[in-house]
């Protein structure tokens, strides 16, 4: 099937089988240098890449659903300022992924600071209140953020190490959102 | 690479109707909601077999949740994320809990209710949790011109190895939950059923505690690949337990559990059985923690 798309920001007609994974997509047709993964069902964790703003597992994402997307990978993510916070918070803590995760575990780290700045607006349906109160939302608290790095199977960093660079790459993320306010 | 393979035609109808004369056209279609089971099979790509795909996302009718002062029903397209948002202020708490120890959020915003009940050969976190919730499901079954609707209860959707009981063309429309639930739920899990599917065991229980005995028990095992455990026999003798429940009835209970267990489920290792004693324990430990503390 023919797909017209965008990866970092060219603009690309494609032509490929319809049930063809992202991941091999952007391996095999895009000369992506970011992505080397291959994990056949393993949930390596390793093929993030951001679909229309959203990071997702690049394999687990079918041509057919293309159309039209806008996909960036690291190989253009790395060099934006959002990628500069992250990257400032592994210098500030000495510790950073190894180069086999290096791109996932950014754009995770990405995709958590999204979600602390930009509260889940995936709630199609407001539905009147039941008993308890609740917070609408699915926050990011230290639980649900190391879930969201464990999507990622590889574990040369801890938990401690991962939160602590989450919370000093949000803390650059606000003060530079604040100075260009 | 592989491009000489032939390329699967994507269907993507628009109502529930068009779905049903598609899939009565192409009887050997593959459903495609989210696309996480399908594509996460190591023989995915590429693959010979696949020919025409259905692709539910076009359905706006499968992506609404309703309720009323009854039921909340959910559309088989809603993804765990949706709910879990969306369903904060109205689902129970093991709802709750369970949905969100799905994946993580990156993969929730792309899992879909109907595909998490519908994996053919794996027993996810899902359908424990709603089975003992007593929710039903709207199934449309495709033979040929014919179709045929059914509300079947989450129980009764697999066998006693978790091994899903529809076959053929079946489309899982919504999911129907009762609002009217048990006071006392809890929802545990210890591995994760993706990556140790033979470590796993998923734990759902409630039931109604009242003041000085405890009714309405249900609760459900699952071991990933190796069993889907409801027993009645259990549930009814636990009906009008008092409360506190003494430690040694709690032994004779669990030892009755795992027993039952390993002769309905071969498959269950020993350090599941293991598990399964202990966090059927500790559920009524934290059910006598509660009622001596009022
Ligand atoms: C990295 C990762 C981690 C995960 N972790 C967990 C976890 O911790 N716990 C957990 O429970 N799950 C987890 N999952 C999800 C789980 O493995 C399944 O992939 C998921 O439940 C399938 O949902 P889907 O919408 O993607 O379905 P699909 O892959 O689209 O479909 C699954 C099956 O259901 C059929 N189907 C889908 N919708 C319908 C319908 N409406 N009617 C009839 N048949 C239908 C399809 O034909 C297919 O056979 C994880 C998945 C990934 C990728
Ligand atoms: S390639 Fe391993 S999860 Fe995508
Ligand atoms: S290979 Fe990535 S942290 Fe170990």
């Amino acid at each position: 099937m023919k797909i017209e798309c965008t990866i970092d920001g060219k603009h690309l007609s494609l032509s490929v089988n319809s049930n063809k994974p992202l991941s091999l997509i952007l391996m095999e047709e895009a000369g992506n240098q970011s992505l080397n993964s291959r994990c056949r069902g393993n949930n390596c964790g390793n093929c993030i890449v951001l679909l229309n703003g959203e990071a997702v597992l690049s394999c687990m994402i079918p041509a057919f659903r293309l159309r039209g997307a806008d996909i960036k990978t690291f190989d253009s993510f790395q060099k934006t300022r959002a990628c500069h916070d992250i990257e400032r918070a592994y210098a500030a803590t000495g510790s950073k992924p190894c180069p086999n995760c290096y791109a996932a575990k950014t754009l995770i780290i990405e995709s958590i600071l999204q979600g602390l700045e930009r509260p889940d607006d995936s709630q199609p349906f407001p539905l009147p209140a039941r008993g308890r109160v609740q917070n609408l939302t699915e926050e990011l608290d230290p639980e649900n953020i190391i879930q969201e790095l464990e999507l990622n199977r590889c574990r040369c960093m801890d938990s401690a190490e991962l939160l602590q660079i989450v919370n000093i790459a949000a803390g650059y993320r606000r003060r530079r959102r604040v100075r260009r306010n | 690479m592989y491009e000489g393979i032939r390329s699967p035609a994507i269907h993507t109808p628009r109502s529930v109707s068009e779905f049903i004369s598609t899939a009565s056209h192409y009887p050997h279609a593959v459903i495609w909601a989210g696309g996480t089971y399908i594509m996460g099979r190591p023989n995915y790509y590429p693959s010979d077999g696949l020919t025409d795909i259905i692709y539910l996302g076009e359905i706006a009718d499968l992506k609404k949740i309703t309720r009323n002062d009854r039921f909340i029903e959910i559309g088989s397209m809603v993804t765990a994320s949706q709910l879990l948002n969306a369903g904060k202020l109205v689902l129970s708490d093991v709802l709750l809990d369970t949905l969100s120890k799905v994946g993580s959020k990156i993969v929730r915003k792309q899992i879909t209710i109907g595909g998490a009940l519908c994996t053919p050969d794996i027993r996810l976190v899902l359908p424990g949790s709603l089975a003992i919730l007593d929710a039903i499901v709207e199934v449309k079954q495709i033979q040929g011109n014919k179709t045929i609707n059914r509300w079947i209860p989450v129980s009764r959707l697999y066998d006693k190895d978790g091994q899903l009981l529809l076959t053929g063309m079946n489309l899982i429309t919504r999911v129907r939950i009762g609002l009217e639930t048990g006071n006392f739920q809890r929802f545990m899990m210890v591995d994760s059923p993706v990556h140790d599917p033979k470590r796993c065991v998923i734990f759902a229980f409630q039931c109604t505690k009242g003041q000085s005995n405890m009714s309405k028990a249900h609760f459900c095992f699952t071991f990933p690949t190796a069993g889907f455990h409801i027993s009645r026999e259990l549930e009814t003798q636990l009906s009008g337990q008092p409360l506190p429940v003494p430690p040694q009835r709690i032994n004779r209970l669990s030892f009755a559990l795992t027993s039952e267990i390993h002769k309905m489920h071969p498959q269950v290792t020993d350090l599941q059985l293991e598990r399964c004693r202990r966090m059927f324990e500790a559920v009524f430990h934290e059910l006598n923690t509660e009622v001596l503390e009022e």
